[in-house]
């Protein structure tokens, strides 16, 4: 008996060894992934929303565009102009009325033609569904003809186009609808076959794309969070590309096995001054932390060059951003004379400036959830620290309860995506103006004011770029605002892939152009 | 016996209810929300309306004790809700990451008894000889190296220098479990070996084995159905509770080698604010807890029946 129960056990570590070992063998990837183009990505869930490919539910209408299986009726050029795609171009009729014409020949990738109906049946059910988009088109009537859409808002909506190109207003074919899974038939070079929300995606070549040809006959999007798993499963080549790699990684990458495609976007890295605090009032002090701030070191040392020094909200790649704006030098020197003026003195020589008995000291209130925002921190603390001002840092994760308070902080560092549909008004009406939502600095300019009314009714796109400009020169002016960096954007694929290219708004990914290396 | 269990059984309920309040309410201490950090991570900003409104249609504007209350309340209907995240009811959601964490826990710990056991019977046997001096000294090693290190260590040995398993292990499948595997019963065998052999060895200072050799018993015979039976309560103390936080999930093994467990689950889950699916999380732990402890208890019975659980008369 217990020489049959030895038997017994050992033909079960046998057969679990044996098991064990099979599964060693092979080329070490079990995901099915033979011949296709694997693409990692750290965005693609449920936490940044986009739990699947539906323009219409939360920010999904990002994984549409990005993996190829949406496209919108306008859409980016690579200097950030508004350019036809899916249409082939627009008339406004006045100032409510957009007649669309749409590109002949475009078919959804279930084999029904792109035309007016399908694309008012697919505007109609975005604005039923999707809050910020209804928001946003301010959409009253649609109407469809043959080849043409007229669209018709409830007012004047300059930025009408600029709406439609954001990734919410990828075409999708309704009457296909929507799966449980979050899958839609769209026009893009790939189509869908299976998705696990927060894994992964698997796409097909779109055999009738009106494009050209699509490189690759499938492609899989693969979510990995982790920045150093990222980084390994493109080294081990597990995957083929990777969007989201941790900045340390890109030294490993730098090399003829790899292609390396960068560009600043609009995410930005900046500080809020907080008009309801009494030593941030003084004019000096604030022109003084703008001086102060030594924005070239925090990107090149801190963010080892991965990032933009910014002078005001937008990077160069707009028209009306980068260099269109004229922001404070970092000049330390400059910046002790000026409070020294001010009567900001450090009279008991502890380093750290006084005035009426006060201490120079700054409650700089940021978060943890961006790398970069404590690096930011840290490099602030350093270079105002030595001009005389003392700052106190505070990186919490609760600070949206914190920010609220005005009297619980002086400057606070955030990041966001200062022009997401590309044009400048998102920005000076989420942050600086009387009833901006995030304007909790309390800023207040007349000026700025008015130049918001002007652009709220200026429909030229160069009138907008104009007052956009004015508007930036008037908060940096009044160092309401310093704009510390923009985000680089970078994707890294293997030698033998070609045509992933990063673009300044981040939409465009996975297109025609991606195929294989020659 | 029976009684014993019903016992142990009923204190769960207390501990249930204990643990779901304080988890509840330290996530609220922990600031934020779900609302504000989906906004976050999108590089979005919505307006207060907009904030308020998806509160609302949460539950997040009610009080603290309101939620709690609302929440107990649907469980005790069997309704665990609905994540805040991926809308998903959570109970599908939470048992579907179970079998990854099942399959990683028995691995990890069928590894880790392979090498502590016999390395630290062997330790023991060759006190304070070389065999003894590397054992110790590779545990020393094993003891100090984080599991995080020791996963990148292992993805760049084995998937990218010998290619010969993938980085990231998300299918549920024995060749993937491999790598977080022994990352884990590294961590694990190192402590585990140097109890065991302090268990052996203080066994074999006992007179019932130097009897054993004085009548001209093996001192293999002795090894094997004397002191390694006798270092059994030890290592089931030990193996229990690593069956216990290994079936919680090891969330950073998990999360580098993206195994889709319920440890990455619970980090996800915390770092979004998603309430619901935290307190399946903190329940799945209590109970496992408890129920890992209960059996450890009753095999101590088994393996010694001098032991007596819960007041039982000898």
């Amino acid at each position: 008996m217990k020489r049959r129960k030895r038997v017994l056990a050992l033909l079960a570590a046998a057969c679990l060894s044996a098991a064990l070992l099979a599964g060693c063998g092979g080329d070490g990837g079990s995901e099915e992934t033979d011949g296709a183009f694997v693409l990692g990505d750290t965005t693609f869930n449920a936490e940044n929303e986009e739990p699947d490919v539906n323009p219409h539910n939360a920010y999904s209408g990002w994984a549409c565009i990005r993996y190829g299986v949406g496209e919108t009726l306008f859409r980016w050029s690579d200097s950030m102009e508004i350019e036809p795609w899916l249409a082939t171009g627009y008339e406004r009729t006045d100032e409510y009325t957009w007649v669309i014409t749409l590109r002949d020949g475009v078919t959804f990738s279930s084999g029904r033609p792109l035309d007016g109906q399908a694309v008012q049946a697919c505007l109609t059910h975005l604005v039923e569904t999707h809050d910020r988009a209804r928001g946003d088109l301010m959409i009253e009537s649609i109407a469809a003809e043959g080849q043409t859409v007229t669209i018709t808002t409830a007012e004047p909506r300059p930025t009408l186009l600029n709406y439609l190109s954001d990734p919410y207003g990828c075409i999708i074919d309704m009457e296909a609808g929507v799966t449980e899974e979050g899958v839609v038939v769209g026009t893009g070079p790939y189509v869908v076959t299976s998705l696990k929300s927060g894994e992964e995606l698997d796409l097909v070549k779109n055999e009738t794309y009106w494009g050209g040809t699509p490189g690759y006959d499938r492609i899989k999007v693969l979510t990995i969070t982790d920045g150093d798993t990222l980084t390994m499963a493109l080294q081990s080549g597990q995957i083929d590309a990777a969007y989201g790699l941790p900045y340390a990684s890109y030294p490993l990458f730098e090399n003829e096995d790899y292609t390396i495609s960068s560009c600043a976007t609009s995410r930005t890295f900046f500080l809020h001054m907080n008009f309801e605090s009494a030593v941030i009032q003084d004019d000096a002090v604030r022109r003084a932390i703008a001086m102060g701030v030594d924005k070239e070191r925090f990107v090149e040392d801190l963010l080892d060059g991965n990032g933009y020094v910014a002078a005001g909200p937008f990077p160069d790649s707009f028209s009306f951003g980068g260099g269109a704006v004229t922001d404070r030098d970092y000049d330390p020197e400059g910046a002790k004379a000026l409070l020294e003026q001010a009567g900001w003195v450090d009279t008991d020589g502890d380093g750290i400036r006084e005035k009426d008995g006060q201490k120079l000291t700054i409650r700089y209130l940021t978060y943890p959830s961006r790398q970069e925002l404590p690096l930011l921190a840290e490099a602030i603390q350093a270079s105002l620290g030595d001009i005389g001002i003392e700052v106190v840092v505070n990186v919490t994760a609760d600070h949206n309860s914190i920010r609220v308070d005005p009297g619980a902080w002086d400057v606070y560092a955030s990041a966001m995506v200062t022009a997401p549909t590309g044009d400048p008004a998102y920005f000076f009406t989420t942050h600086c103006l009387d009833d901006s939502a995030v304007n909790n600095g309390h800023y207040h300019s007349d000026a700025l004011e008015a130049q918001a009314a002007a652009l709220d009714g200026a429909f030229d796109p160069a009138q907008r770029a104009e007052l956009a400009v004015a508007m930036q020169q008037t908060i940096l002016d009044d160092d309401a605002f310093v704009f510390c960096s923009h985000l680089q954007m970078t994707m890294i694929s293997r030698a033998d892939v070609a045509g992933l290219t990063a673009h300044p708004c981040d939409f465009y990914e996975i297109t025609a152009d991606l195929r294989p290396a020659a | 016996m029976k009684r014993y269990i019903a016992k142990r059984l009923l204190q769960l309920i207390p501990i249930l209810l204990a643990i779901t309040f304080l988890s509840f309410a330290m996530m609220r201490l922990a600031g934020s929300d779900a609302v504000l950090q989906k906004m976050e991570n999108t590089g979005m900003v919505l307006s207060q309306d907009v904030i308020d409104a998806a509160r609302a249609e949460l539950g997040l504007d009610k009080p603290f004790l309101t939620q709690y209350f609302v929440w107990l309340g649907n469980l005790l209907q069997g309704d665990m809700g609905v994540s805040y995240i991926s809308g998903r009811a959570v109970l599908p959601t939470f048992l579907s990451k179970l079998p990854a964490t099942l399959l990683l826990t028995a691995v990890s710990l069928a590894m880790t008894v392979a090498v502590s056991i016999p390395l630290g019977v062997l330790a023991a046997v060759r006190q304070n000889r070389l065999t003894d001096a590397l054992i110790r000294a590779a545990s020393f090693v094993g003891n100090s190296l984080p599991n995080f290190f020791v996963a990148l260590l292992l993805m760049y040995v084995f998937a990218i220098r010998l290619g010969w398993l993938p980085v990231i292990s998300r299918e549920v499948t024995l060749p993937n479990v491999l790598l977080p595997a022994l990352t884990l019963a590294i961590a694990m065998s190192a402590k585990y070996l140097r109890q065991v052999r302090a268990a052996v060895l203080d066994e074999l200072s006992r007179d019932y084995v130097m009897g054993a050799r004085a009548r001209g018993v093996p001192f293999r015979v002795t090894l094997t159905k004397s002191v390694l039976r006798a270092c059994m309560t030890t290592i089931l103390t030990l193996l229990a509770l690593s069956i216990g936080s290994l079936l919680g999930g090891t969330a950073i093994v998990e999360s580098i080698f993206m195994w889709d467990g319920v440890g990455k689950l619970a980090v996800d889950a915390i770092n979004m604010r998603d309430y619901p699916m935290i307190q399946a999380y903190v329940m799945w732990m209590a109970i496992i807890y408890v129920f890992v402890n209960l059996a450890a208890d009753l095999s101590y019975r088994a393996l010694d029946p001098r032991i007596r659980l819960g007041g039982e008369r000898p």
